[in-house]
């Protein structure tokens, strides 16, 4: 907006002076030339008005920044103004040329946020609203545009739960504002509500994305608003000849970190080595023959050694593989008074780091303002995209489990072995190795200690009947693509002066189609080939119409906001499965053999939402500001008599430097006050939660084999509950805006609590109700939480410029009721638990504590001794963990699990430092997140017990040789997943963002007929810090699938992908 | 204007009065004969679910089966080898998992019996037909609901035999109500399992085998409720109630023993004279196949025992194997050999026949057959002619001689071994080994494990990885508490108003 009323000012001021010009050119008169420069950077301003007082036009300065004015005698001075820049005035005197440097304002008085239907001045802003300029973010090697806004924004938090390309991030504002899995903030794109717009906005088409972080500010989206609005605003054209711009990035992206894993032979060695070590022991009895190693374990050894030559497969480089990240963007943009466009195309490709993992997409931008005479405005957006993305099918935590001696194709040696097996006695070098060609093979020979192995019969190496997952990956292919077009036409029709009705009309298109395809035998043998044909479409139609009342009285300024709007979503699903085609070349579902009922069905549903909206904002000598915000929504989600919900909010602020009596006050250049209250809400709900749905369930009855009879059966993992209603959040906040040191420093400060009250849930259910959840509004949650951002200059000067931003935030929840319930507790995949409590945080992990291991019998029958008892399995195991007796009782039972963890951070932060020497522009952002914890999945899993290094280094082997004391035999004693033992930190700071670039000088530009031209070279993770407990990869990474779709349970990590590296050289021109 | 522009738009609320398109809510169903009729092909569709997880808590902890992958560590086979090792926490998958399905049945039963007014008198331990508004002819609400009565009472026969006293619901549940509800005991159980069963032996279909009409073949009627009523009755010791029962059945119903052991289970063959009641699988790609095949199958088989290779869950005992005599016709219908020499293994048979797709079986699961009522009538008499005759009729069928009986003890050894052989891998042989605690003298379930455990503890246990149990260890937890399973911890967890008790000895 600053930027149109700029060029709409030069371009009427141009216009202006060349009429004036020449009706002016007899009068008496005389001509000051001069040249404008920016006082920071020392380059030439263009557009800079200069105006001769008494005179009714003046000139703008051009590209070199010069410019020359007829002054009448008698002008005394000129006054050059630039939006942005403080306004100089100079006397004339009888100089005949005027130099002036324009110095920069602070942002604050002269941006423009967007709000919710509207925008405001920041000065005006009274709700806790941040705003992030899109200056280099898309330089940022990341698909997606949240994953760029990583760490960017205070109370913004932003989590990479996993790192295949293009998946979505967690995102959330201000905490967890609700206890249901849909409680990720509200996405508006220019004024669209769109719940995946974060994946198909270009990010090099985005102007500015707007936080609206408190519930008056938020309120205005009624039941859309609780868990935070983000605004993306896209790029528009200005009246300005036309410009071009084309921007190219391309580079590579390795993982940053793998796991330790034990070669078979490595693992083997281990265990005869602990063996050795155990004889020396006298209390225990050594273990010999299969006690210190099994069958199974030496075939593995054998085959390693002997038939693979001693060359283990690396399965983690198996999966993993450097991907290439490439974006190519050009736009076009001007336009004429009455007619603006911005024009734009753009196409990124992130290539993961897994096989078969990719993410492509194509962009297309046309936006048009037209001015239909002076009364009517016409806009025009319109964004096709389309986006192709392809799915590894074998998660990359079965890659780094599986046993080093399986080689993925067999050589010579294997195949000839098993050969001797009939079955398989047609594989040759060169096929997929798999699991099950390796058994019932009779295995012999040296084991690492130089003894023979000679046993009695054939051996099972590794009983999977599962295929490796390289081949199994090789064989499928999950191909995704995305069809998709937001468009929309709005009117704006100047009623009365001040007065302007506007009506938008926006359609949010999206088809998908996805083929998940498996070969033949692709996962074990003997399974048909297999395409799973999906489409998905999503159409999401809205109208909004509003009415804008803008008028100042003297000191009074009144803006006023009446709208209502209806918002219709069809969504629907339709999937086919065909099995058993002739050839794996053919995949069209007329070449299946059959139709899997199993697999194919179709859903499809509609939304609703009706809603009525006004705001009014009044301003007293812009220093006393207040605004009311309301909203009525009507939903589809809820039965009848609870469809709808009320969403007023007030808001006040206090401009304090506007008083009198601050005037003095230099070093404080700017303090606003603000506080609001109001109340938003959550509808993100399943749908139909307040109906018990039922499902096919057929069932075969008749004589013969009988024939599949309709049949119909609840819905097996959700019951409905048709009082089900609106959760609504009442927040306060608190904010301050001051800046300081002639606005080199500026710091903005809110603090907020929030209560939400009616819990949307899914509630666990006794299971012997049939149902494991029900949907029901219980109890009401909390979060408390404070936000920092601090933005300064640190240092300016013609040739070198520091500047630093930074942002701090802390939130805490605590679940105030939850209906009846003390608390509940929630299972998670590994029997692991998950507490909901009334007082505590919303989630706490409850296990049993641990102090290390019992380091011998003798241990165990001393604690007995002393009248320690348990009813627990497995709990009194030498080399097992020792379970603390927490409610000291004596006895280990399921009352003394206790609090072990919560997945909550004490604090995160983001810094951003900004240095700019000449040419040479350097941005860094460390992000980081300060606390928290996560349950381990690994420790589950028996592959990462003996073959990772973190769990076996140092552990307990015998009464004689502990270990550390701490760490328990793989094997022995109680399950670890109950326990703190597998409870890490979660904390981490990274090196999120780098980006170095040079820019040409101007004229060296201008040589090869360029405006500008920058090349720069852009990283993310070149470093991550993790914390010392963590075992390991990604500390972001969470399970978000099964049990962990609910809010209630989180903090669980099944193996973790591994983070990327990412770097990419990239050059930006402008013509 | 602003007045006008709502005043328009209000009159379009019907805009958000939406409803599902692709599914339907027990709001709106139920309104008819038909709409019953395929509510009840879905409670019957709830008997697949609660199948796939039945072998594990009954066969599986039974002397007939050892969890097959002793050396594998993956979580699912361990869960399994602490059902098969008697140490289940109460935290346990499979439990749960077994638990809610049973569950989810009795709630799909319950709906559907509501809704057609046929309500459960808890006080006076009767099953009545209340007035009913809608349209559905009085004798269509019969056949339905002695179906459902049936099913209901077959999911909580199960549930009290396996964890004992469980919650007794029998209507629809508000589930914010729930948590106000205890277990019941195990007489108030057997109290709804009785009037169920009553109901649906006196409301159910009639007819002899061979007059069943093609398109009811499969369903309940009034002779596979009588068996099972028959089996309660027995199961509480209530033998003189069971015998005119088991006599009506064989006298009046027209089913009969198939000529060859083999038919009773062939895919050509299925709800053949002997089936009194199964849990039907179809197979061709209509979601309703067999899992068993592939479930059962040996692990690395590749396609050579059934398409999609085998997880080797459920390995045939050695034991159980070798009391097959060579002349008995039923083992190489239950158990065969894969692999030869050192790396040959036993698997269960039964259930595995030709499929294309994996864990899409044609292959039925019965659950009542017509030798089952024989041999129940030959247990409830006990020694006497009459039984022995009957023993002996099974024993003719699979190519055996007559039984030596000339004692009580002989006669109890005879029964118990015959139903042992005769029913392996039909999900018998638990629930019998409890019975004949009660019904037998000599028979006892403790004593039977601990010599399960003993034969198969060299030829099997031992191969369990370090620190592995000692053979003295794995005895020691075969305790008469752990006869019963743990009520599942999550369902105690998550009743935060009431404690819920916990099985002893968990």
């Amino acid at each position: 907006m600053n930027h149109k009323t700029a060029i709409m000012k030069t371009v009427r001021s141009l216009l202006v002076t060349l009429l004036w010009m020449v009706c002016t050119t007899a009068m008496a008169q005389r001509v000051i030339t001069g040249k404008v420069i920016n006082k920071e950077t020392g380059e030439p301003m263009q557009g800079v008005s200069v105006l001769a007082d008494k005179a009714k036009s003046g000139v703008s300065t051009g590209a070199d920044g010069r410019y020359s004015i007829s002054v009448q005698k008698g002008a005394s001075t000129l006054v050059f103004s630039f939006v942005g820049y403080g306004a100089q005035s100079v006397l004339i005197e009888d100089k005949a040329a005027i130099d002036v440097a324009m110095v920069q304002v602070a942002e604050e008085n002269a941006e423009v946020v967007v709000v919710g239907y509207g925008t405001q001045k920041r000065s005006s802003v009274t709700g806790a609203v941040s705003k992030y300029r899109n200056e280099r973010m898309d330089e940022t090697p990341v698909a997606r545009l949240d994953q760029a806004l990583q760490g960017r924004i205070a109370g913004v938090y932003v989590q990479n739960i996993s790192s295949e390309a293009g998946a979505a991030p967690k995102i959330q504002v201000r905490g967890i504002s609700s206890i249901n899995a849909g409680a990720s903030p509200l996405i508006v794109v220019d004024g669209q509500p769109v719940p995946d717009g974060m994946s198909f906005v270009n990010m090099a088409d985005v102007e500015s994305v707007e936080v609206l972080k408190d519930a008056a500010s938020a309120a205005i989206y009624g039941s859309r608003g609780a868990s935070g609005v983000i605004l993306i605003t896209t790029k528009q054209g200005k009246a300005d000849k036309p410009k071009y711009n084309f921007k190219f990035s391309r580079g590579a992206k390795t993982d940053y970190k793998r796991y330790d894993i034990m070669t078979t032979s490595e693992y083997t060695e281990m265990l005869f080595a602990e063996a050795a070590l155990k004889a020396q022991d006298p209390s225990i009895t050594p273990p010999t023959g299969t006690a210190i190693a099994t069958n199974a374990e030496r075939a593995a050894y054998i085959i390693e050694q002997t038939l693979m030559g001693g060359k283990s497969t690396d399965w983690q480089s198996e999966s993993l593989r450097p991907g290439a990240f490439q974006n190519i963007q050009l736009s076009a943009s001007g336009g004429k008074r009455d007619m603006k466009y911005f024009v734009s195309g753009g196409y990124q490709s992130d290539e993961g780091m897994m096989f078969k993992s990719m993410f492509e997409r194509f962009n297309l931008r046309t936006k048009l303002d037209i001015d239909l005479g002076s009364k009517v405005k016409l806009g025009l957006n319109l964004n096709p995209s389309y986006t192709k993305r392809q799915s590894p099918s074998e998660n990359f935590t079965n890659f780094y489990r599986y046993p080093s001696f399986l080689p993925v194709y067999h050589n010579d040696s294997t195949a000839a072995k098993v050969n001797t097996l009939a079955q398989w006695a047609s594989i040759r070098p060169g096929a997929y190795a798999q699991p099950r060609h390796f058994s019932s093979i009779y295995y012999s020979g040296t084991m690492p200690d130089g003894s023979l192995w000679v046993p009695t019969g054939t051996s099972d190496p590794f009983s999977s009947a599962q295929n490796t997952p390289k081949s199994s990956v090789l064989n499928q292919d999950i191909d995704a693509r995305e069809y998709r077009l937001q468009t929309g036409v709005d009117l704006t029709i100047k009623i009365l002066p001040g007065l302007e009705f506007k009506t938008l009309a926006s359609a949010y298109m999206n088809y998908t189609n996805q083929l998940n395809w498996a070969n033949r035998n692709a996962t074990a043998d003997g399974v048909v080939s297999r395409g799973v044909y999906i489409d998905n479409t999503y159409i999401d139609l809205l109208s909004e119409n509003t009415f804008n009342y803008n008028k100042t009285f003297g000191d009074h300024t009144i803006g006023a906001l009446a709208g209502f709007t209806y918002q219709r979503t069809d969504i629907s699903r339709e999937q086919t499965t065909g099995l058993d085609y002739p050839s794996d070349d053919i995949r069209t579902l007329n070449n299946a053999t059959s139709i899997d009922k199993a697999g194919t069905f179709g859903t499809k549903n509609q939304i609703g939402l009706l809603s009525y909206l006004g705001r009014v904002n009044y301003a007293f000598r812009n220093k006393y500001l207040l605004t009311v915000n309301f909203r009525a929504d009507g939903s589809s989600y809820f039965a009848p008599g609870n469809k709808w919900g009320y969403f007023p909010s007030v808001s006040g602020g206090w401009m304090v430097t506007e008083e009198g009596f601050m005037q003095n006050v230099k070093w404080l250049n700017r303090l606003k006050l603000r506080a609001s209250y109001g109340v938003s809400g959550n509808n993100r709900i399943q749908d139909w939660a307040f109906l018990d749905l039922l499902q096919s369930a057929n069932y075969p009855l008749g004589s013969g084999t009988g024939n599949s009879n309709t049949g119909q059966g609840t819905i097996p993992s959700i019951g409905g509950n048709p009082g089900v209603t609106w959760e609504s959040t009442f927040q306060t906040n608190l904010g301050m805006d001051a800046s300081f040191l002639k606005n080199r420093l500026s710091v903005s400060v809110d603090v907020y609590s929030s209560k939400t009250d009616e819990l949307l849930l899914q509630q666990s259910a006794m299971a012997f109700t049939g149902v494991p959840q029900y949907w029901n509004n219980i109890g009401s949650l909390r979060n408390k939480g404070l936000e920092v951002e601090v933005s300064s200059t640190n240092i300016l000067n013609k040739n070198f410029k520091w500047t630093t931003s930074a942002n701090f935030s802390v939130v805490r929840n605590e679940i105030i009721e939850l209906g009846n319930e003390a608390y509940l507790l929630n299972q998670g995949e590994r029997t692991e638990v998950y507490q909901n409590k009334v007082g505590d945080p919303l989630i706490q992990f409850l296990g049993y504590k641990t102090d290390g291991v019992w380091l011998s019998q003798a241990d165990i029958d001393a604690a007995r001794a002393k009248g320690l008892t348990s009813s627990l399995s497995n709990v009194f195991i030498p080399g097992g963990l020792k379970l603390v007796d927490v409610n000291g009782d004596n006895v280990l039972d399921t009352k003394d699990r206790t609090i072990i963890g919560n997945p909550y951070p004490d604090f995160t932060w983001g810094l951003t430092n900004n240095f700019t020497f000449k040419g040479f522009d350097f941005t860094f952002t460390l992000q980081g997140v300060q606390g928290g914890e996560l349950i381990n999945g690994d420790a589950n899993y028996n592959e990462s017990r003996r073959m990772m290094r973190v769990f076996t280094n140092n552990r307990w082997l015998s009464p004689m040789f502990p270990g550390n004391g701490k760490t328990p035999y793989s094997t022995a004693g109680f399950n670890w997943m109950l326990t703190d033992f597998v409870v890490e930190s979660a904390s981490y700071w990274a090196l999120r963002d780098l980006n170095l670039g040079y820019t040409l000088p101007e004229n060296w530009a201008k040589y090869v007929k360029m405006r500008s031209l920058r090349v720069y070279f852009a990283a993310q993770n070149l470093y991550y810090h993790m914390a010392s407990n963590y075992r390991a990869l990604n500390p972001e990474g969470r399970s978000t699938s099964g049990p962990y779709a609910s809010a209630l349970i989180d903090g669980y990590q099944r193996g973790s992908f591994p983070i990327p590296k990412t770097y990419v050289f990239g050059v930006d021109i402008n013509f | 204007m602003l007045l006008l522009v709502v005043a328009g738009i209000s009159s379009c609320t019907k805009e958000i009065d939406l409803y599902p398109q692709s599914n339907l809510s027990t709001a709106t169903f139920y309104r008819n004969t038909g709409e019953m009729n395929i509510a009840l092909s879905g409670c019957y569709n709830g008997l697949q679910r609660v199948m796939t997880e039945e072998w594990t808590l009954t066969e599986l902890r039974s002397d007939n089966v050892v969890m097959g992958n002793a050396a594998s560590t993956s979580t699912v086979n361990r869960d399994l080898s602490d059902l098969d090792m008697f140490f289940p926490n109460t935290a346990h998958a499979g439990l749960y998992t077994y638990w809610i399905n049973s569950y989810y049945n009795i709630r799909n039963i319950n709906i559907l019996l509501n809704s057609l007014e046929v309500n459960y008198n808890a006080s006076s331990g009767s099953i009545s037909y209340d007035p009913l508004s809608i349209a559905v002819a009085e004798q269509d609400r019969k056949k339905i609901a002695a179906q459902a009565c049936f099913l209901r009472a077959h999911h909580y026969f199960n549930l009290v035999r396996l964890y004992g006293g469980v919650f007794l619901v029998h209507e629809p549940l508000n589930p914010a109500d729930a948590k106000a509800i205890n277990r019941s005991t195990v007489e108030d159980i057997y109290r709804l399992i009785i009037a169920d069963l009553q109901s649906a032996a006196a409301n159910g279909a009639n007819q002899k085998f061979a007059s069943i009409p093609a398109a009811d073949v499969g369903r309940v009627n009034s002779w596979s409720a009588k068996a099972l009523l028959a089996k309660v009755y027995l199961t509480l010791n209530r033998k003189a109630d069971a015998i005119p029962l088991l006599q009506d059945v064989i006298t009046n119903s027209g089913y009969s023993l198939q000529a060859s052991y083999a038919n009773v289970f062939s895919i050509t063959t299925e709800m053949n004279s002997e089936i009194l009641f199964a849990v039907r699988y179809k197979a061709g790609g209509l979601g309703i196949g067999s899992p068993f095949g592939n479930l059962f199958a040996p692990l690395n088989s590749g396609s050579a025992v059934v398409n999609g290779d085998g997880s080797g869950y459920c390995y045939p005992a050695v034991e159980l194997s070798n009391q097959y005599v060579t002349a008995d016709l039923r083992k190489a219908v239950n158990i065969a050999t894969y692999g030869s020499g050192s790396s040959a293994r036993l698997y269960a048979k039964k259930h595995i026949n030709t499929q294309t797709v994996v864990r899409d079986g044609e292959t039925d699961w019965p659950l009542l057959r017509y030798s089952d009522v024989l041999l129940m009538l030959a247990e409830a008499q006990g020694n006497t002619g009459n039984s022995v005759t009957l023993i002996n009729q099974v024993r003719t069928r699979a190519g055996l001689p007559n039984a030596t009986i000339t004692n009580d003890a002989q006669f109890e050894a005879a029964l118990a071994l015959e139903r042992k052989l005769e029913f392996a891998f039909e999900n018998q042989r638990w629930f019998d080994m409890l019975r004949f605690n009660t019904t037998l003298t000599t028979i006892k379930a403790e004593q039977t494990l601990k010599d399960h455990f003993a034969v198969m503890y060299p030829l099997h246990y031992t191969n369990y990885p370090s620190p592995k149990l000692t053979l003295a260890e794995m005895q020691a937890k075969v305790t008469p508490e752990k006869m019963l399973l743990p009520i599942p911890q999550r369902e105690i967890d998550n009743n935060t108003q009431i404690v819920i008790p916990q099985n002893p000895g968990y």
